[in-house]
Order: C-alpha cells, then structure tokens, then sequence
C-alpha cells in the first residue's frame, strides 16, 4: 500500500549489486594474478597521476587551488543527496481520509461560492467496522488504514484471525461489510482485505466447538 | 476494469515485497560514505588533519594494495564483497514473494497470511476425521499443501475423509496460485485421546 517506487529500488540494488560484484572480481583478480596485480597498481598510479594533471588545469586561489576539486566536492554531496532521496523515497501514502468533497460549484470567475467541504476520516470506517465485528468470534482485531495511491485512496481493512478459523467466511464477512460501506458512503473504494494471524492469534485458542 | 487494474496492483503490492529494507541500508551506507569523503575532501583543502584518511594517503593505499596483502587476504576480501554483491543482486532479480496469497474476492482485493491457511486447512482435517487439536499439522509452501495427521493410537484413519475436506476447503478458498494438496499419515499414533 506504501507509495515506495518498487522499480527504482530493484534498479538501484542491482546497479549497486553488479558494481560490488565488479569490484569483488578485481580484488580477487588482483589478488590471485600476479599480471592482475601490475594492473591494478598502473591503473590506480595513472589515475592518481591524471587527478593531479587535471587539478592545475583550472587553478584557483590557494586554498581551494582548482575547480575540479570543487566539481569532485560538489559530485560527493551530489551523491549524498541522492542517496538521502533515496532513503526518503521508501514508503509514505498513509492518510487521515478517505474521501473528501468539495460541495457547491466553482464560479466562472474562478472563486468558489459558498461551499463546503466534506471529508470521510478513517476514524469512522473503523469504529462502525469494529463495531460490527465486535460479535463475530473469529476476528480477534481489526485495523483500518487509508493510503494514497496514484489512482486514488485505497481502504486497507487488516482482520487478524483466530487460529483455525476460515479465511474463505472471514473474507465473505468482509466483503459484506465493504458493500455496507458503500451504501453508506455513496460512491466505492478500492479495498484490500488483509485476513492475518498475529500476537492475539498466538496467546487465544482455538474454537472447539462449532 | 480499472477498478480490477487497481485490485490487481494492490494484490500484487500486498503479496511482494518492496526491498525498502535493503534499499534503507544501502541508501544509508552510501550516504555516510558520500559525506565522509566530501568531509575528508574538505579537511584534505583546509590542510587540516584527516579523520581517518586523507585522499592522497586513500590513493596511496589504493594503490598499494595488491603489494601490501598477501593473496589469500585479496581474494577472501573479494568473495566477501563478490557475496554482498550476489545478495544485493538476489534481491533486486528475485521474486520477493511473501509467505501470503490472495484468495477470490468480488469486491475487494483479500490476501491470507500463508499460517491462517494452514491453520483453517488443518482444522478441517482434524474436524473430518475427529482428531484432538495437535494431531493434525499443515505446511504451505509455495505451491504445496502438506498435511501431516497423527492417529489416535489404536483408531483407524480415514484417508479419504482427509483428503475431501482439504480439498474441499482449498477450493472454496479459490486460491490464485494453483496448489497441490498432499496428506501424510504418521506410523506412530497419539496416545490416549
């Protein structure tokens, strides 16, 4: 439900995953093949010998003394910064409401007329779908949540089970509550049932008798 | 049809998992990395001391390497990293499935956690076959059903009766993925029930 971008996260550990198998293999490389070695060393000196050309190319006063060492700063930051992005892209999405409506119509000069706004909280889903539950024997605990997504808010209504009971009547009993909850809010939602077993499905038994 | 478009992304986000928690580590670790360099960077143009090491001593040492370890260092060191790599890539290529499914539903997107399936599944054999809770246990995998069913000792099973009420029970849930029932009776019985 989250609103994390599953597909840059594949990208990106894979990407980081090739570069440490990469680096992985030339150490080993470097390591087992004495020509491997030699490599490595001219590489890393020419490299070194390169980076110290280029700085005098652009030179600044003393201090800093080249603008490449300030690009090479700012790429180091720049790379911080996405990496900061990155961590701050993982999940998200969680709302307050579900539903939300503005009444009366925009005017043509744009302002609005007297209107009002109409919003659904979660708050009200759960407690009329905790109240409904509270007498069926095989929900332990309900929880509902709303989340954003690109195509709108979506419900998620977790049901945590009682150990042996059937999710088949626990989803049709959802269901029926959601179809309930239509009526009541007028226009449908996108809903995920999430039938669980939790900390009170460990600690409470099973039902004997049926 | 969009809305089935949006019940199937939701299952499909419900029942795979998003790698937010190696994508965290791996953002965090890049990110003190970025930062330690640019810091070493900057204390490096300040002709300050170093913290750990400058860049010039990291170049140094970079290049040094192969000569200053001995090989087998070298290559344990590049497994290490070869294995950290594997793992990322594992979890970036893979699957990622999670021990859920999502069962029919008209209305709404279900998922089932894997263990309240085979506890349903397990408490209906018991029922069919009038077992005491404890004889009977269930493992689902990704697309086998295994019941194991402990007899009471002296008590005759009835197969049969087992295998109906499990698949009974599997095909009302009408699970997505197609799944393979098989039931195990054990030699030993329960004593005394």
């Amino acid at each position: 439900m989250r609103q994390t971008n599953r597909a840059l996260n594949r990208i990106l550990l894979a990407l980081l995953g090739i570069a440490l198998l990469g680096a992985g293999a030339a150490v080993i490389a470097a390591g087992i093949l004495p020509g491997a070695a030699d490599t490595w060393t001219a590489v890393a000196s020419s490299a070194q010998q390169y980076a110290r050309d280029l700085v005098r190319t652009a030179p600044l006063p003393e201090p800093v003394r080249s603008w490449w060492i300030v690009a090479g700063l700012g790429v180091l930051l720049l790379g911080a910064a996405l990496s900061a992005a990155w961590l701050a892209s993982q999940g998200g999405g969680r709302t307050p409401r579900l539903a939300e409506q503005l009444d009366g119509s925009a005017q043509a000069d744009g302002s609005d007329a007297a209107t009002g706004r109409t919003v659904v909280d979660v708050g009200l889903v759960s407690a009329a779908i905790r109240e409904a539950l509270s007498g069926n024997r095989d929900v332990l605990a309900t929880s509902v949540s709303a989340w954003e997504s690109r195509r709108g808010t979506a419900l998620r209504l977790r049901l945590e089970a009682r150990k042996g009971s059937s999710p088949r009547e626990l989803a049709d009993t959802a269901e029926q509550l959601i179809r309930e909850m239509d009526a009541l809010l007028g226009h449908p939602i996108p809903v995920l049932v999430r039938i669980t077993s939790g900390a009170r499905t460990q600690v409470s038994g099973s039902r004997r008798a049926r | 049809m969009s809305q089935d478009r949006t019940l199937r992304r939701l299952i499909r986000r419900e029942t795979h998992s998003s790698r937010a928690l190696p994508s965290i580590i791996c953002a965090c670790i890049l990110m003190l990395v970025f930062l330690w360099l640019a810091l070493e960077a900057v204390l490096w143009i300040l002709s300050d001391q170093p913290l750990l090491a400058s860049p010039a001593q990291m170049f140094q040492w970079l290049i040094g390497l192969p000569a200053a370890t001995l090989p087998a260092g070298m290559a344990a060191a590049g497994a290490g990293l070869g294995i950290l790599g594997l793992v990322l890539l594992g979890a970036a290529l893979g699957k990622g499935r999670k021990a859920r499914r999502s069962v029919a539903g008209r209305r709404a997107a279900v998922v089932v956690d894997d263990d309240v399936i085979a506890a349903a599944v397990s408490s209906t054999a018991r029922l069919a076959a009038s077992l005491a809770p404890g004889q009977v246990t269930t493992t689902i995998g990704g697309r086998s059903v295994r019941v194991q069913a402990r007899p009471t000792s002296g008590v005759p099973l009835d197969r049969q009766a087992i295998t109906t009420a499990v698949d009974d029970e599997l095909a009302a849930l009408a699970l997505d993925r197609r799944v393979s029932s098989s039931i195990r009776i054990l030699d030993q019985g329960a004593v005394g029930q």
